[in-house]
């Protein structure tokens, strides 16, 4: 393989021209000052899916694609519970994931915030009548805020982190 | 229309005690299992319990029913992907499969649930049958190795990246592993308790939320079923664009998971560039559709508003499915002629043919095990088999190589077909039609629904082929039209015990290429 190839891969901006660049890049400096100012330079989140369609952890992953790339603003998923400031919760809190959900929650640090990320994580999930699920989340933790969307698209996502901070 | 055409599938009435016999006859005339669905016919006035195996046989779909009173004989000696099947119903009906080799329970964990609760029995009130004391009812046993300098490594239920909750469980001495068991269900939702009693088209929203990533070929396979129920023929347009939308649902998916592959290599500039690729896609999605995963966008006879698409929309399909294609062509030289990747994905993760054979295997993993099936070659359905002719292909090896490969051989193929399918759109397209044929085709389906079900209800099934393997429905309505049974079979339900044969003798490290090569849903599986 010639290196030519391979340089010009990587500077060649894959995002060139879009139109929606210019307010992901002014929202996210937003959402970096807010991290930089509040909370010392960083902010870790761990997701837990509790029962999600995997929708929603699409969107999450989407969020460290080139388009969006999170990690430039401050903002991490880390890889376990005990680094975390946040915890992000997708699905409909099945009764089979309750335990290790609480698990994760009760092995992050204080002070922390839980958010659910998604409609089924919320009160209007479609899945609550069902024997096997014991959400919405709200009903077992505190959340501090809820992302409506089935699933929240990335750029949702990031303006609602900027109001949490903002609030 | 005959009996079998109506349903999708020809019964066949057997004794259980001619179940095995039945089944080696099958299976050693080349058919394999599709799937077992059980059934409780209390509120139908007829016996009990009833359960059908569903078989591929040649080019059709062959079910054997018998009534099992309260066991069964297991096939797991003669059929081993009967294994989990069986183990679910003992679950969710309390119907005991005889001489079983392990029957752990399945979705309803030990930890959680009486060993007495069976949620798809139907006098079980659907009440959430767990106090707020949380009490302990038991505990699941793991499989053990033995052994000096043996050691365990346990893996989730919640993974280190953003991925779905599954646990793993490693048996190693030094490196290489011996043992893994993989414990799924904990995302276990009761998605079949909740569609009964629904109508087909309030069921809809459910089933395009079985798994995110797989919405709209799930969907398909559902609305099979459901228009075979109802005896809608979906009008030629109508199916042109489902199979568009199939079709860029399958090629998005293999973008992501050949990104992933590079990802769990090391080589992570070949995976974002990928990941541009898929976000691109999605963006379209959004823009054709209204929504990035397409979830909603049909309706029972036809598609909904914000979906349809016209010659304008068409092109920006076209137009962009030629970046992708670029794109993907780097992709593949990279994949074939690096020998950095290649060292890393040849020989890793290899299931031999007879394994994929006698798990009855399907999609990707079959086809990189020699096996040639494809559901929109072996059970055509929309415009498969009619104008989209689709070349069987398989690679032999088996390993992560032979699957990215079919990934990438998968990914072509879907842009063909949706370039061409959307060159021939606008001249199927007269835009003015569009609203009176919905009207009447909605005219049509409300008559068909008010007046076709006979006392007794009726049944059907339905199959897709999703980016992952076939994804299969069996619906039974009661004398109102309510689903009395959903029964949902999720690729990654047939595929995942693979993977435990497939990584023996590897390393852990290569555990999330595998996975990945693999990449199987947890919400489909666990249901």
């Amino acid at each position: 393989m010639k290196i030519p190839f391979f340089i010009k891969n990587i500077f060649e901006t894959k995002t060139e021209g879009e139109e929606s660049w210019g307010k992901v890049e002014t929202a996210g400096n937003e959402l970096k000052k807010d991290v930089y100012g509040k909370l010392g330079r960083s902010l870790f989140i761990r997701l837990v899916d509790s029962g999600s369609c995997n929708a929603c952890e699409n969107e999450l992953s989407a969020l460290s694609n080139p388009y969006y790339d999170l990690e430039r603003f401050g903002l991490k998923f880390v890889a376990s519970p005990k680094h975390a400031d946040i915890l992000f919760i997708t699905g409909c809190m099945t009764r089979n994931m309750l335990n290790p959900v609480l698990n994760a929650y009760n092995n992050i640090p204080e002070p922390k915030f839980v958010v659910t990320i998604g409609d089924c994580a919320g009160e209007s999930s479609i899945f609550r009548e069902s024997y096997a699920v014991m959400g919405p989340v709200s009903k077992r933790l505190s959340v501090v805020m809820h992302i409506d969307g089935c699933p929240p698209e990335p750029k949702t996502i990031i303006s609602s982190l900027i109001s949490l901070f903002r609030k | 229309m005959d009996e079998s055409a109506e349903k999708g599938f020809e019964e066949e009435i057997i004794g259980k005690n001619e179940l095995r016999d039945k089944t080696n006859g099958i299976i050693y005339g080349g058919g394999y299992l599709l799937g077992v669905v059980a059934l409780d016919n209390l509120l139908m006035s007829k016996d009990r319990f009833e359960i059908k195996y569903f078989f591929v046989s040649g080019r059709r779909i062959k079910s054997l029913a018998f009534l099992p009173g309260d066991s069964f004989p297991s096939l797991s000696d003669i059929c081993p992907s009967a294994k989990l099947y069986e183990r679910e119903i003992a679950d969710m009906f309390g119907i005991m499969p005889l001489n079983h080799p392990d029957l752990k329970p399945l979705m309803l964990f030990p930890e959680n649930w009486d060993a007495a609760v069976h949620p798809l029995r139907k006098d079980y009130g659907g009440v959430k049958c767990i106090g707020p004391d949380f009490k302990r009812y038991g505990e699941y046993k793991y499989k053990k190795v033995y052994g000096d300098g043996i050691f365990e490594v346990p893996v989730g239920p919640i993974h280190a990246g953003i991925i779905e909750s599954g646990h793993f469980r490693f048996s190693l001495r030094g490196e290489p592993i011996l043992q893994l068991e993989i414990r799924h269900f904990w995302k276990h939702r009761g998605v079949e308790k909740l569609c009964e009693g629904k109508s087909l088209s309030e069921a809809l929203k459910i089933v395009s939320r079985i798994s995110g990533d797989n919405s709209v070929n799930i969907t398909l396979a559902y609305l099979t079923a459901a228009e075979r129920i109802l005896g809608i023929n979906v009008p030629q347009k109508v199916k042109h664009i489902r199979v568009i939308f199939a079709e860029l649902e399958r090629l998005w998916n293999n973008v992501r998971d050949i990104g992933f592959i590079f990802m769990d290599i090391g080589f992570n500039l070949w995976a974002q560039n990928l990941f541009v690729v898929l976000e691109d896609i999605l963006r379209m999605n959004k823009s054709v559709t209204s929504h990035r995963y397409m979830f909603d966008i049909f309706r029972i006879g036809g598609i909904s508003d914000t979906a349809y698409i016209d010659g304008a929309k068409a092109g920006d399909i076209a137009g962009l499915l030629e970046k992708v294609k670029d794109e993907l062509k780097k992709a593949e030289k990279i994949v074939l002629n690096s020998p950095s990747v290649t060292d890393r994905i040849e020989l890793a993760g290899k299931i031999n043919k007879k394994t994929a054979q006698e798990l009855s295997l399907c999609g990707v993993c079959a086809r990189a095990s020699g096996l040639k099936r494809d559901t929109r070659i072996e059970i055509p359905y929309l415009l498969y088999g009619e104008n989209i002719k689709i070349e069987p292909a398989a690679f032999e090896e088996g390993d992560v190589f032979a699957r990215t490969r079919m990934r990438i051989k998968d990914a072509f193929e879907s842009i063909k077909i949706i370039t061409s399918l959307c060159r021939s759109l606008p001249g199927l397209l007269p835009e003015a039609e569009t609203a009176a044929d919905k009207e009447a085709a909605d005219a049509a389906s409300n008559t068909i629904a008010a007046g076709i079900f006979r006392a007794g209800g009726r049944e059907a099934i339905g199959n897709a082929e999703t980016s992952r393997g076939n994804a299969f429905f069996y619906i039974s309505t009661d004398g109102e039209g309510k689903i009395y049974r959903l029964k949902y079979i999720d690729p990654s339900f047939r595929n995942w015990p693979a993977i435990q044969y497939g990584i023996l003798g590897d390393i852990i490290a290569d555990f999330p290429l595998v996975n990945k090569s693999m990449n199987l849903s947890y919400a489909g599986n666990d249901l």
